[in-house]
């Protein structure tokens, strides 16, 4: 029996091994035998300039250069990844060929965990033939993830992790193209005050990377500009009922809440407002809530709420990205999060970057140099994106454009 | 037995535990008096009675679902001495049931003149909520049968901790089956219009309006219904009597001739049956389904039942109300942030367990039991 038990168990592990042998097929595929680090002694016709500390990263004719992509993929945060995916999969198409190769793009699931974007960093920093990372979308999933790419020389450009600390660490590889929390908390903080002359508010976070940074900023920023904090609170996310900590917040009876996290708890703190007693108070949120989730699962409770989106300019680029989009998709960019124009322009500065230091050796092969390749993206400059002009400071500062702030009136996203 | 000795020991306990048991529970008294005078007395309340009263609602409606997932865990561990961990994730399956049988009744027309796209879910509010009820009562019931049957059963004989790791193999089971049948995003239940979530009565205090919701007690009314019919059953009928029997000494209930194998099966259909209910309930009052939405309930609803003392029907009841009064009304009388909600509710079942090892009304085990 026991014996029977064995080999029946042996025989799942190699089964399993198998499979997963299978699963990572697709990409081996793409770059396998080819895409090998190849410091620059040793490979053979390989060009001066890859005497690059970092090494290269070699393709043979027909391999295709990738692009990784960390961001939630499945889950509540769905929206957020698909909607980066298919961005940046147009981008991948419209770069064309570079000399013959091919660019390609792959997408991994992290969650938007701290962990799921370590584990996502560390297949990606793995497999050779990724020499760039567009990504990762969540600010707690990319802190995780940019010590395994600094150690790996593979630059980042991120269409929307905006917390603050991520460009502070003196990182070489982390760049990004959204504006920052603490832009996004200040011009918050200022609307809230100025435009709609509101004094009293209350503030809440998830206790995530992300929402609380954002929360912190709004809350020192309204004070600062003479207005009261009545309830500074946080919540623990993923629950499906707060109307405990919202009748805390109306015990202080703000005059609008706001909430610094993402969008699942979002609708979960808007549907119990009114049975907290906040019926009437506006609800006031950031960039992870904006999009049609919220209103679709919102409904009629949703009116009125305050939402942020980096919609950018109009602009002739814009529009042909927008058409294209919607030809592709079959819904408008920046329905399933605000971040479609962003992720396109993420994926393009990469590409572009690769293509001024790719080298074409003489053996046929063509050499990245990754250290290059990660001072090349940080060097952007003027590149005229779909969001706007993409200009990297030395920090990896990209943003292009700033924070616009939308309200939900019948079930559309509206300026106020 | 070893535990007979242990038992012994507690009964006996050495004084300097005794004392020190004391002087925390003084400390503690102190403390929630000198809260009490800060949160009440002292000058301007931090909460009119408004506050409360919503925090008393919150709690009430939370612990009246903990309360009945929490008497399923009791159930079964009172029966078989193991922890159901997949009980939470039959709750799911409850509530799914009920999320499906209001969508199929909203898309079934009943016009009526004045409203000629009145659906049936509308028309007919009670019946469509009996409706709920039942089939998420009865697939839970269902699956908590065949969960028994092919994870437990098998493992009768084994160590105690076999089928707890059996019970949390079937736990992840459910969760990823349910993912991959119904994806990962979160359902909205649809409520009839008559219970929409969040409308109810109002009730003017202290110049405000709180808002007593219909789901809410209706969440309430349904619990109380259920657990004391379920009490009835446990203690009045020969069902009942012979489920008290195996639960005291399997061995004699085999001898005078009860169906040990067909008593277990069927608490695990009651139980089944009590968490759908709760899962049916969590649907309507708080209006979210997806695969992990008895996760957390199900590890709260299980602190409960340890809270009241496992095993004892009345104490999973209690412990359930218990829990849900402390993460509602805790925070706000210690004046802590509510995202240590949590942490609070295990910091008292901590204390609550030094004070009563067996839990505020557990029961005292017989030796054949331990």
């Amino acid at each position: 029996m026991n014996k029977r038990l064995f080999a029946l168990l042996s025989l799942l592990v190699v089964a399993s091994m198998a499979l997963a042998a299978c699963g990572s097929a697709p990409a081996a595929t793409e770059a396998p035998s080819a895409a090998t680090e190849a410091p620059a002694a040793q490979a053979g016709g390989a060009p001066a300039a890859c005497s690059d500390a970092l090494g290269c990263a070699v393709f043979k004719p027909g391999d295709s250069i990738t692009i990784g992509l960390g961001a939630p993929m499945t889950g509540d945060n769905a929206g957020f990844g698909i909607d980066a995916d298919n961005a940046m999969k147009l981008a991948v198409k419209d770069a064309g060929d570079f000399q013959g190769w091919k660019f390609a793009l792959i997408s991994e699931d992290d969650g938007g965990t701290p962990e799921g974007g370590a584990t996502v960093a560390n297949k990606f920093v793995s497999n050779p033939s990724i020499v760039a990372v567009a990504g990762h979308l969540f600010s707690g999933a990319t802190g995780a993830a940019v010590p395994i790419y600094e150690a790996a020389g593979i630059p980042m450009m991120s269409p929307s992790a905006t917390n603050p600390a991520l460009t502070q660490s003196g990182s070489k590889v982390f760049n990004r193209n959204a504006f920052t929390d603490a832009t996004q908390g200040v011009y918050a903080a200022e609307f809230i005050y100025n435009t709609l002359k509101l004094t009293k508010i209350a503030v809440l976070h998830d206790g995530q990377a992300y929402g609380q940074g954002l929360a912190q900023v709004v809350n020192d920023e309204f004070v600062k500009l003479g207005g009261t904090v009545t309830t500074f609170q946080a919540i623990n996310p993923g629950e499906s009922d707060y109307s405990a900590v919202l009748a805390d917040i109306s015990a202080g009876k703000p005059q609008l809440v706001y909430f610094g996290g993402y969008v699942a708890e979002a609708v979960v703190l808007v549907n119990n407002f009114k049975q907290a007693g906040l019926a009437g108070v506006p609800f006031f949120s950031d960039d992870g809530v904006y999009g049609q989730d919220f209103l679709d699962r919102t409904g009629a409770n949703g009116e009125g709420s305050y939402g942020t989106a980096l919609i950018p300019p109009a602009s002739a680029a814009k529009d042909k990205f927008d058409a294209a989009y919607l030809a592709a998709y079959g819904e408008p960019a920046g329905k399933l999060s605000p971040y479609s124009w962003n992720s396109y322009d993420a994926a393009t500065v990469l590409i572009k970057a690769i293509e001024s230091v790719a080298i074409k050796g003489d053996d046929g092969n063509l050499y990245v140099p990754r250290a290059a390749l990660v001072a090349a993206v940080r060097a952007t400059s003027g590149y005229e994106g779909v969001s706007g002009k993409v200009t990297c400071d030395a920090t990896g500062e990209c943003a292009a454009s700033g924070p616009v702030f939308y309200v939900d009136h019948n079930g559309e996203w509206v300026l106020p | 037995m070893k535990e007979t000795t242990l038992r012994a020991k507690s009964s006996k306990p050495l004084s300097a535990y005794r004392l020190i048991q004391a002087l925390l529970g003084a400390l503690f008294a102190a403390y929630l008096i000198w809260r009490f005078y800060n949160v009440f007395l002292d000058g301007t309340p931090s909460y009119g009675a408004d506050s409360w009263l919503r925090f008393a609602i919150s709690g009430v409606v939370l612990g009246s679902v903990y309360a009945l997932i929490a008497i399923g865990y009791t159930l079964v561990y009172g029966i078989l001495f193991m922890i159901n961990f997949a009980h939470g994730d039959i709750m799911m399956l409850g509530a799914f049931s009920g999320y499906f049988v209001f969508e199929a009744l909203e898309k079934i027309p009943s016009p009526v003149i004045d409203n000629p796209n009145q659906v049936f879910l509308n028309a007919h509010p009670v019946i469509s909520v009996l409706l709920a009820f039942i089939v998420g009562a009865t697939v839970a019931a269902v699956s908590g049968y065949f969960l028994e049957k092919i994870a437990y059963r098998p493992l009768r004989g084994a160590p105690r901790l076999v089928p707890l790791i059996s019970a949390i193999g079937a736990s992840i089971f459910l969760e990823n089956a349910a993912l991959l049948l119904f994806g990962s995003q979160r359902h909205d239940f649809a409520n009839p219009v008559q219970i929409t979530r969040g409308e109810g009565w109002n009730i003017p205090i202290n110049g405000e309006v709180v808002i007593l919701p219909y789901t809410g007690v209706l969440t309430i009314a349904l619990s109380i219904l259920i657990l004391v019919a379920l009490y009835v059953l446990v203690q009045r009928t020969q069902l009942g009597r012979a489920m008290r029997a195996v639960a005291e000494n399997k061995s004699a209930a085999a001898l005078m001739g009860i169906n040990v194998n067909g008593i277990i099966s069927r608490t695990f259909i009651i139980s089944g049956a009590l968490a759908g209910s709760a899962g049916v309930m969590w649907g309507i009052h708080l209006g979210l389904v997806y695969h992990m939405v008895g996760f957390i309930p199900g590890i709260k609803a299980f602190t409960a039942a340890v809270l009241g003392g496992i095993g004892n029907i009345p104490g999973a009841m209690l412990g359930g109300m218990f829990l849900g009064i402390i993460e509602t009304m805790g925070p706000a009388y210690l004046g802590m942030s509510f995202q240590l909600k949590d942490v609070l509710a295990f910091s008292i079942l901590v204390l609550i367990l030094i004070f009563r090892p067996t839990g505020l009304l557990g029961e005292v085990l017989s030796e054949e039991k331990v």
